[in-house]
């Protein structure tokens, strides 16, 4: 059986990262073309095209959402779900230093799984209000980390990878989160048959 | 002589928003080469098709809407589809400033070759 829906988590990718006046239209132009060609290449063939469209057009649709000005609000409600985020992050640190593992060695492993459900939570609540806003929101937490991590505030000898995974995991978790959700709570994205 | 000041004369004529990048150029081309209103794949594939440019879509409707903004082009919305996934159109059409700003940008390139031509052939 021939695989005609495009691939879900490419569709939510886009659906969470591509501003609001070009969403709808751009996803069913690239789910149109996707069928066209599933139907006369191959799936495979349809499916790296639409990986390829949906990679490059994420920053031009991101940059002129930019310069008109959609920007700010966006940035404003990053800052909201960033500021709600680092208070959840703050009371789970404090209920784990305090009750569940006052242990250094415990807290080393459990801060990451701490960190990056903030950050998927943070993802999906400023993916639900304004989808412009997530990548505003990966950006404060990458620039946050950075900034953590050459202040130096960790005092637990740690090796490099871990404060790169911080930087890295973290923002992608904001991006990623809503994407996989929405890939697994409808299938709205995959055409009608 | 007469060149300078067929020159000095088209750019009287623009206004400071009517000078097309060359996205812009193309992409008014293709539109106003599909009749009736066109959406963003459509244009798309009519670029690859005749320059060979495998152009993204968000570009597309990046170029779009700054030409939306600048009164070249108008667009509405189409009936959902299912091969769309349910999704409507955003279908686009020339107006006539966008009209206007294609044959300005013609006259300028025609006389821009004119006076250089020679140059760059014998090279």
């Amino acid at each position: 059986m021939r695989r005609t829906s495009p691939p879900a988590f490419a569709c939510w990718f886009l659906y969470s990262v591509v501003p609001v006046p070009y969403r709808e239209a751009l996803l069913g132009d690239l789910i149109e073309e996707y069928t066209l060609r599933a139907e006369s290449a191959s799936p495979l063939t349809a499916s790296r095209w639409f990986w390829s469209q949906a990679c490059r057009s994420v920053p031009s649709v991101v940059w002129s959402s930019l310069r008109s000005g959609d920007w700010l609000i966006s940035m404003s409600i990053a800052l909201g779900v960033y500021i709600a985020m680092g208070m959840l992050k703050f009371a789970a640190d404090l209920t784990i230093s305090k009750f569940l593992a006052p242990e250094q060695a415990t807290y080393v492993v459990l801060a990451p799984v701490v960190f990056l459900t903030t950050s998927a939570i943070g993802g999906c609540v400023a993916s639900r209000i304004r989808c412009g806003a997530t990548i505003f929101l990966a950006l404060i937490v990458m620039i946050t980390v950075a900034v953590l991590i050459d202040l130096k505030i960790c005092t637990i000898p740690v090796p490099w990878w871990y404060q790169f995974g911080f930087l890295t995991l973290g923002p992608l978790s904001v991006l990623m989160a809503p994407a996989i959700v929405g890939a697994f709570v409808a299938g709205d994205a995959q055409p009608a048959k | 002589m007469t060149c300078r000041v067929y020159l000095f004369y088209i750019a009287k004529q623009m206004k400071s928003g009517e000078l097309l990048g060359s996205l812009e150029h193309i992409i008014l081309l293709a539109l106003a080469g599909l009749d009736g209103g066109a959406h963003g794949m459509i244009v798309r594939r009519e670029i690859e098709e005749r320059t060979g440019r495998n152009i993204s879509i968000g570009a597309v409707y990046a170029t779009l809407e700054r030409l939306e903004a600048k009164g070249y082009v108008s667009s509405f919305t189409g009936e959902p589809t299912p091969e769309r996934g349910g999704r409507a159109k955003r279908l686009f059409r020339v107006e006539a400033a966008g009209t206007r700003a294609l044959q300005v940008s013609e006259k300028t390139i025609r006389s821009m070759m004119a006076g250089s031509k020679s140059r760059w052939e014998s090279i």
